[in-house]
């Protein structure tokens, strides 16, 4: 019976090979897009699983907020792994990485190369996290000063082999020159882990003030014993504040209690959080790594879902379209004995096996656009890991559900025609007044509305952000890192580049308003004494006299540093939102006072006011910030005009070579480096608008059919209306209205949902666009006319046939 | 003495078309015995498709009584009713009604599937048709490449592969010439002999001639 129906399956659709076209091109496209996403959302969800104590690891996050400034971090105090282990059983062991150099220069040969992926570990590091050694013992591997475990893919590159890396020397530029012995290679850190690091150097080599509770700089992990609460364990932390912070922080200010500290708006919190959190739920400041965004996986999912459906929907209605075509075998089927289930049975195998083509065809629409995706979603994804069995039984199900889910309403629509009627050619044509075929096509029109709709907002909103007033500018300003060269020849270097027609101004950079630029924060107060109440923390940059002309801030009142004043040195620059924190109406010559490393109070007299321009993401209003003196002088920006801009790199490198040999030249524009903190924004627009695309489409293909589907029941109507004299204006509106009506339907079920979603996604944004009416009515003139196109193919048709061929049929 | 196979007692078929009530089928009064030939004549609109497929329990009388094989018809339920006609009664169209997907051979087999005969059975017994037909050699062509005796012929074959007791046949000769429609007459004449009871509806007088009773109708009702 089934080798039968698959027969007569199969040779329908070999018969009808136009619709059959429709149907797998549409469902594949839907498939296709499914598996992909899919493939995405495996692989977010998936990050950090491979460390085999991976639920019982956790990482001490802290959220602070002092005098209005609010920080919510990765990172936590150095003693805090250590006293959790000391004073608390559950805590089984600890991890901390010291990352905050962010880069390191190492010595390959002569030359330096520039190594981002590095980080210090404890030696605990392997008894945390699963990282297997190739060669090398990681019990002890860096147990001692001066030692490193590297990477399969760095020992190659430095070495040729993790066997010739082992026991090695490895040059790194910590003060000037530091050696680090290669005691262990582990297998490269598999792409989807929040940390990425290339080489782990032993923490007894890190040059920091230990023993500070107050100061945030390394990421700490924690392994619980196993059954361990780690909820439950949060509400240690105020323990852990009270007996070690308050402590401290008295020695320099004047604190009393938590409870007072908290009943001023200040806030000291610390928390743990699982290490399968972190890539999706966690984006805060001084993450290993980009974070990825639970929100996006939703509605990456849903959006998947939905185009599926809009496939689903497109074969139902295609199905349907076809039925007159069906009915006399439906009909003869009853006749020669044949039960409802078993045609049921016969159309839902048809519309497996069609899901079954789909998915080939989908497979291979994801083999072909795998490496766009990846390039989109900055993913390495591969063919492959379709192969992982879990992901292999979920395709293999994938066509009975897609063909379960589209065949359905098709079978029980087929297979409930009375054959007497169907085999006297009298189907009934009153079934076009389908309601739930318009709500069907409703459906997919509205899910394409607001994909649309979508789209619109979010390049909307990206092209905001590069185009908005951000209080410097971007443009035509390249900062160049400054490895290997003394105070001295960095000056040098400045001022012979800065001889050059082309730069009109050049400034040493340490802090640059971009999300890769280092940051610092301190507490500050208006009075010499502080308290909870006139104390507050705000980011302070060392810059010198050229800054603000050179990335192109404008002075809100004040004046700028300047080398006609002597006593600079103790003045201080502050933008607007400083100046409203601190609560002054006329800030010019009032003082602010902070304290020294060494706990030494600290006096500055402000000298100007610089008007706001955005340092943090345009997520954030902007935070309070103060400029003072300095000459933190390990980058150099130079301002530039000229139409030759590789010409103008090449000088600059060629200068820098000669200044510093053997260092890697390494530069960076500020607009790109500005655009690069939106990167994941312009994925998500184009991951949207290519959903879009595909569900309209999809939608399309759908009406496009149901066209056929009406044209061909109406042939008669017509054939009569053209001979009592309609015209074929007449016949193509007639044909249209009714679509036309249900798109416009669809348009104003469309429009709140898709302003509801995109106006909660704009809410992320301290600074976005409006949602204008006129992005509804584009996108529903769009979805109209893309409608009308479609339907006018066969109404046109329709309309022009010579009515004697229709008349004639009956 | 040969079995009693329907009876129908002043069976009624009524639908309403509009708000009027229009009556189809007008206390019919018919017996059939097992290994008769009817045929039901009366011009067009005289209800012999309607009470065909009344007969055919492919429709349903409005009123009135119907007992096949001893079984009131008119008081089962849908399901039961498919299991008759399907067990007991073949048929035969003007039209033909194959199925164009399928060839000869898969055409004759498709009611014994849904009977669920096994297959050597299936094969058997299809091999058994296509040589009494003398079509052997046409097993694998699709409907499309036949001609309309020949496909009348297959039609015969699928209605008859099932060992129905009672054939219905509607104008089976209706799209045939009239060499073809002797061919096709006296193959039911044959199959008659053989003993399978057959009810065809016909406009013409020389194919009634075939039968060993004629029952004519005009609108709805039995005249003679």
């Amino acid at each position: 019976m089934i080798k039968n129906y698959f027969k007569i399956a199969w040779r329908n659709l070999i018969k009808n090979k136009g619709f059959t076209a429709i149907n797998i091109i549409g469902l594949s496209m839907g498939i296709g897009c499914f598996i992909m996403i899919s493939m995405f959302v495996i692989d977010e969800l998936n990050y950090d699983r491979h460390h085999e104590k991976v639920n019982r690891i956790y990482r001490v996050n802290s959220d602070v907020i002092f005098g209005g400034t609010e920080m919510s971090m990765a990172v936590s105090s150095d003693p805090m792994g250590e006293v959790l282990m000391k004073d608390y059983p559950e805590v089984e062991n600890y991890v901390r990485f010291y990352a905050s150099n962010g880069s390191k220069l190492i010595k390959k040969g002569n030359e330096y190369i520039n190594e981002s992926a590095v980080a210090h570990a404890d030696s605990t590091l392997f008894d945390v996290f699963t990282l297997s050694a190739i060669i090398g013992d990681t019990k002890t591997a860096l147990s001692n000063p001066n030692t490193v475990v590297i990477t399969e893919t760095a020992a190659n590159r430095y070495f040729g082999s993790p066997e010739l890396a082992i026991g090695q020397l490895l040059e790194t530029d910590d003060n000037q020159s530091t050696l680090y012995k290669v005691t262990a290679v582990i297998e490269d850190i598999p792409r989807n882990s929040h940390f990425n690091f290339d080489f782990f150097f032993s923490m007894a080599n890190v040059d920091y003030g230990f023993g500070n509770y107050l100061s945030h700089n390394f990421h700490t992990y924690v392994l619980l014993k196993e059954g361990a609460n780690y909820k439950a364990f949060n509400k240690n932390f105020k323990e852990v504040i009270n007996k070690y912070l308050l402590p401290q922080a008295a020695q320099f200010m004047e604190i009393s209690s938590m409870d007072d500290f908290e009943a001023s708006g200040n806030k000291l919190e610390y928390s743990l959080m699982p290490l399968t959190d972190i890539h999706l739920h966690s984006s805060r400041g001084a993450e290993l790594s980009a974070n990825g965004n639970i929100q996006y996986v939703y509605i990456f999912s849903a959006a998947a879902l939905f185009i599926l459906l809009i496939a689903c929907i497109n074969f139902m209605n295609l199905t349907t379209a076809r039925s007159s075509g069906r009915a006399k075998e439906v009909g003869i089927r009853k006749v020669l004995g044949s039960e409802k289930k078993a045609l049921i049975g016969q159309f839902l195998t048809e519309s497996t096996l069609i899901a079954v083509l789909a998915l080939f065809v989908g497979l291979l629409f994801v083999w072909l656009s795998l490496g766009w995706f990846n390039g989109v979603s900055g993913k390495e994804m591969s063919m492959a890991s379709i192969l992982s069995p879990k992901f292999l039984i979920f395709i293999l199900i994938l066509p009975f559900i897609v063909g379960g889910l589209a065949g359905t309403y098709p079978a029980f629509f087929l297979s409930s025609f009375q054959p007497i009627k169907v085999l006297k050619g009298k189907l009934s044509s009153g079934s076009n007044k389908n309601t739930l075929r318009n709500f069907l096509v409703v459906f997919q029109f509205a899910t394409s509305i607001i994909l649309i709709v979508g789209t619109i907002v979010i390049y909307k909103q990206i092209n905001h952000i590069q185009n908005s007033n951000l209080g410097f500018n971007k443009e035509q300003v390249v900062v160049v890192n400054n490895f290997g060269l003394s105070r001295e020849t960095r000056q040098s270097l400045k001022n012979e580049i800065e001889q050059l027609t082309e730069i009109t101004s050049a400034s040493f950079a340490g802090y640059l308003p971009v999300g890769s630029s280092s940051r610092s924060d301190t507490t500050f107060s208006t009075e010499t004494v502080m308290t909870e109440s006139n104390g507050f923390n705000m980011q302070y940059w060392n810059i010198d006299y050229d800054y603000l002309e050179t990335i192109g801030m404008e002075m809100e009142a004040g004046r700028n540093f300047s080398r006609d004043f002597g006593s600079d040195s103790t003045g201080i620059i502050l933008n607007e939102t400083a100046v409203k924190l601190a609560g002054f109406t006329n800030p010019i010559g009032k003082k602010l006072y902070t304290t020294d490393g060494d706990s030494n109070l600290e006096a500055y007299t402000i000298i100007g006011v610089v008007k706001n321009f955005n340092f943090a993401s345009l997520r954030e209003n902007v935070g309070a910030l103060c400029f003072q003196l300095g000459n933190n002088s390990w980058e150099t920006a130079y301002r530039f005009s000229t139409t030759d801009v590789s010409g103008l790199l090449a000088t600059i490198e060629n200068k820098y070579k000669a200044a510093a040999p053997g260092m890697p030249f390494n530069y960076e524009f500020l607009d790109e480096a500005f655009d690069n903190m939106y990167r994941q924004e312009r994925r998500v627009g184009k991951v949207a608008m290519s959903f879009a695309i595909l569900a309209i489409i999809i939608a399309c293909l759908g009406l496009f059919g149901l066209a056929t589907y009406i044209a061909e029941q109406r042939t008669k109507e017509i054939g009569i209306r053209k001979v009592l004299g309609a015209s074929v204006t007449n016949i193509v509106k007639m044909l249209s209205t009714d679509f036309v009506k249900l798109v416009m339907l669809a348009f104003v079920i469309a429009t709140p949902i898709a302003w509801w979603f995109m106006d909660k996604w704009l809410q992320d944004f301290a600074f976005r666009i409006d949602l204008n009416w006129w992005i509804f009515a584009i996108t529903g003139f769009v979805a109209l006319l893309v409608a009308l196109i479609t339907l006018s193919f066969q109404a046109i048709r329709a309309a022009i046939a010579n009515p004697v061929n229709s008349l004639k049929t009956e | 003495m040969a079995n009693k196979l329907l009876s129908l007692n002043e069976a009624t078929k009524t639908v309403n078309s509009g708000s009027n009530k229009v009556t189809l089928l007008d206390n019919i009064d018919l017996q059939v015995t097992e290994g008769e030939f009817i045929s039901l004549m009366g011009p067009s609109g005289s209800g012999k498709s309607t009470l065909l497929n009344c007969i055919g329990m492919l429709d349903s009388f409005t009123g009135g009584g119907y007992t096949f094989l001893g079984e009131p018809v008119h008081s089962m339920k849908e399901k039961n009713r498919s299991k008759l006609y399907k067990e007991y009664i073949g048929f035969v169209f003007q039209a033909y009604h194959l199925i164009d997907e399928l060839n000869v051979w898969e055409n004759i087999e498709t009611p014994l599937l849904y009977k669920n005969v096994k297959s050597s059975e299936r094969k058997a017994l299809v091999a058994d048709m296509l040589d009494r037909f003398n079509i052997v050699g046409k097993k694998d062509l699709f409907p499309i490449q036949l001609s309309g005796g020949q496909q009348q012929l297959v039609g015969i074959a699928r209605a008859l592969v099932g060992k129905p007791k009672l054939i219905l046949a509607d104008e089976p000769t209706g799209n045939l010439n009239s060499k073809q429609s002797t061919e096709i007459m006296e193959l039911f004449s044959k199959l008659n002999k053989e003993g399978v009871t057959i009810i065809q509806a016909t406009h013409s007088e020389d194919n009634a001639s075939y039968g060993s009773r004629i029952v004519n109708l005009l609108d709805g009702k039995i005249v003679s």
